[in-house]
């Protein structure tokens, strides 16, 4: 097996094969096990300064990459955009610049625009992980999602994952359906018209507007949240008629032919598109996720850190 | 001052020389003689000689923008006149892409007199709407009786169809021409790039060519529901064409452009959200763009122009949602379109389309290749093969995909006004 990524950035799931994923999974197989030891910390990223730019909020994913960054003994700048010299104006290339001038060695950077990442590799001389861009990618995400469902099935191969919501306007679809393809594994789309990618068919994607239906073909619902901060236009009447055609309770999980799993990527909204009841069940593994988050990340940090040299 | 150009092959379907290879003598900025190749001795203060030698008419970009007054850092009136005098053309028509964006008689006239003197003549385009608000109409006639050429909200247009109704009825009280850029913003939104698979798997924002193709429609109909003329900026989708097509059966005086990148330029490049790639209309599919070459062979699409618009590096090198849309063209457009073309239409197809049809939709002179005639020509070589370097360019700005690209077809000089101006590169 490959010890080495193919890329230098980790910028999408694009840009990744499937041997690179394999290899993230088994590095993030032996950090899962140090996160869970009495003493957390290696000293695998010692002397290596990492940078987290959020030009978006975020908790879990700032949070999570700050956990991993930490438990592999890094050095950590967190850098958000509120307050900040983007509001007086400054571009992103010069306050990366500005930062990396502070001698960083990798970037970790979230921003509202598609491309940014790919952008700033090409403008600027560090590692970077693109923690969401806009409505492009969110690669660890992907990453860590798929772990999981390798962590609660044996492996991804076969596997039916049908992805319910905003489409349109969400990078965990686009990084999941890359991510989840090159693994082997069955994807469907399920959302409202508005909400849906005209051409996400030509993705290799099922594409399923009625949820039953959708429900019942798979064996994974990852439920997506509605990104009313991402539409430019209102692409539905009310949150009320969305969770009427969408959301998932736990009435419909029990009338299911089978067990289904249940898996978010955060943050909920609670009774939008699933109910608390859901949300709480034991065929959810949205906590997982988030344990899985920072094992996924601390084995893609090691791993581009090592490609340095 | 005598001037002598040598052993040129004439590609002018309006002169009695078309298609032979004579030597033209001018003078005072009059074509004095024209000879059988060889033939002229006479002294002359220049001879103008080159292998494979071609002369046109002048050829004339009915779409660039000049930026000034408002955005000098991006071209002035004089940047421009270089670049489009490099790329061949004596003639352009400016959109009104200015601030204040041109919607007076004095805009009109400051544009017009300031480049007087230029070896290119720059005509001008102004708003449509009073101050490019899009809600009533400009003067228009005050603008026209002032010399502009067209009227036109640009890349910001009517959305309302009354007004866009009353514009097409009122320039026809005195001929005036409406161009319309065919684009429904509630159908585009927000959107940066064609609505593709590509695009889908870049998660950019997407406007569907239908957003082109309905307000085309709708502008077609109102034309024929006016009885007058319309002409459209760049069309971009497959399906335009043919809604052209139909609209010229039933007799509606449609006439329309397309953008000499988008003969060569798809959506397929965008992967690496390279902004010189944004472009309005957008770049679209190989199927659209192998309907728009062929529009251009069947006569349906009129016109190839530059769309020249400057950016500068602020406004491109950002992230690809902020960035500006558009490229410089003038000096490209017409290697871009020769080498997308030498195939399929003739050189002389190809000079009508970026030389005579443009003045004739405009009603501007079409300028002849015969004795005492004025001398509006345009010295090129349609088999030169060369690559475009970034010290080449005349733009003030240098957003362009195409440095260090290979072209066939040059242009090697233009005379006008008296004046010789010969690409030096």
């Amino acid at each position: 097996m490959e010890s080495k990524l193919s890329v230098n950035h980790l910028l999408g799931i694009k840009d990744l094969n499937a041997s690179d994923i394999e290899l993230i999974f088994t590095t993030a197989d032996n950090f899962k096990e140090v996160i869970n030891r009495p003493i957390k910390k290696v000293p695998s990223l010692r002397d290596i300064t990492i940078s987290n730019l959020f030009f978006e909020s975020s908790t879990r994913t700032r949070l999570s990459f700050e956990l991993a960054e930490k438990r592999l003994s890094a050095d950590v700048i967190n850098f958000s955009a509120s307050g900040s010299s983007v509001s007086k104006g400054e571009t992103l290339i010069d306050t990366v610049n500005n930062i990396l001038a502070m001698k960083v060695d990798m970037v970790v950077m979230r921003h509202p625009n598609p491309g940014a990442a790919v952008f700033l590799s090409k403008h600027i001389k560090a590692r970077i992980v693109n923690a969401g861009d806009g409505t492009n990618e969110h690669p660890t995400q992907a990453l860590l999602d798929a772990y999981s469902i390798r962590e609660k099935f044996g492996k991804v191969k076969g596997k039916k994952v049908v992805i319910v919501g905003d489409i349109m306007h969400s990078r965990v679809a686009l990084s999941n359906i890359f991510c989840l393809q090159k693994l082997g594994a069955e994807i469907m789309v399920c959302g409202p018209t508005t909400l849906m990618p005209k051409y996400i068919s030509q993705l290799g994607v099922k594409v399923e507007h009625n949820l039953k239906k959708a429900l019942e073909w798979c064996d994974i619902a990852n439920m997506l949240r509605i990104q009313l901060e991402r539409q430019d236009i209102r692409y539905f009447p009310s949150l009320r008629e969305y969770i009427m055609l969408y959301g998932v309770n736990k009435q419909l999980l029990d009338s299911l032919s089978k067990r289904i799993t249940i898996m978010h990527p955060g943050p909920i909204n609670r009774g939008v598109e699933i109910t608390s009841d859901v949300a709480d069940s034991a065929q959810s593994i949205i906590l997982e996720q988030v344990e899985n988050g920072v094992a996924v990340r601390m084995a893609v940090l090691y791993l581009l850190a090592g490609a340095k040299n | 001052m005598k001037i002598l150009i040598r052993s040129a092959v004439i590609v002018d379907p309006s002169s009695k020389h078309n298609g032979k290879k004579t030597d033209i003598l001018i003078e005072d900025g009059i074509i004095k003689q024209v000879a059988k190749a060889g033939s002229i001795k006479e002294k002359v203060v220049k001879i103008i000689a080159d292998e494979g030698l071609h002369i046109s008419p002048g050829w004339f970009d009915m779409r660039v923008n000049f930026r000034e007054p408002g955005f000098e850092y991006k071209e002035d009136l004089m940047s421009g006149c270089r670049a489009a005098a490099a790329g061949g053309f004596t003639g352009v028509l400016t959109m009104p892409s200015t601030h204040p964006p041109v919607h007076t008689k004095s805009q009109v006239e400051f544009i017009r007199n300031k480049t007087q003197s230029q070896p290119v003549d720059v005509f001008v385009a102004g708003t449509l709407s009073y101050n490019h608000e899009g809600e009533h109409l400009s003067e228009m006639y005050d603008m026209f009786a002032s010399g502009a050429a067209a009227f036109t909200d640009d890349k910001k247009p009517v959305q309302d169809a009354g007004l866009m109704l009353r514009a097409l009825m009122y320039a026809k009280n005195f001929g005036g021409l409406v161009i319309s850029f065919a684009h429904e913003a509630s159908i585009a939104v927000n959107g940066k790039v064609n609505e593709s698979v590509t695009a889908t798997r870049l998660g950019l924002k997407m406007m569907p060519s239908v957003a082109e193709e309905i307000m085309l429609t709708r502008d077609l109909y109102l034309a024929g529901y006016a009885e007058t003329k319309i002409h459209f900026a760049p069309l971009s989708a497959a399906r335009s064409v043919e809604l052209l097509r139909e609209a010229r059966k039933k007799k509606i005086h449609a006439t329309a452009e397309v953008a000499a990148h988008q003969l060569v330029l798809d959506e397929t490049l965008l992967t690496d959200f390279d902004t010189n790639y944004k472009v309005m209309p957008p770049l679209r599919s190989k199927t659209d763009m192998e309907a728009l070459i062929k529009g251009l062979k069947d006569g349906i699409i009129d016109v190839i122009t530059s769309d020249h618009s400057p950016e500068d590096i602020e406004n491109k090198q950002r992230e690809f949602d902020h960035a500006a849309f558009g490229i410089i063209g003038l000096q490209t457009a017409y290697a871009v379109a020769n080498t997308a073309l030498k195939k399929i239409l003739t050189t002389e197809e190809i000079i009508k389309k970026i030389s005579i049809n443009p003045r004739k939709i405009l009603n501007i002179p079409v300028p002849v290749i015969e004795e005492n005639q004025p001398a509006n020509l345009t010295l090129f070589n349609p088999e030169l093969e060369w690559v475009l370097e970034e010290a080449q360019i005349k733009s003030r700005s240098k957003n362009t995909p195409f440095i260090g690209t290979k072209f066939t077809g040059k242009a090697v000089g233009i005379i006008n006004k008296g004046q010789v101006v010969m690409n030096e590169n």
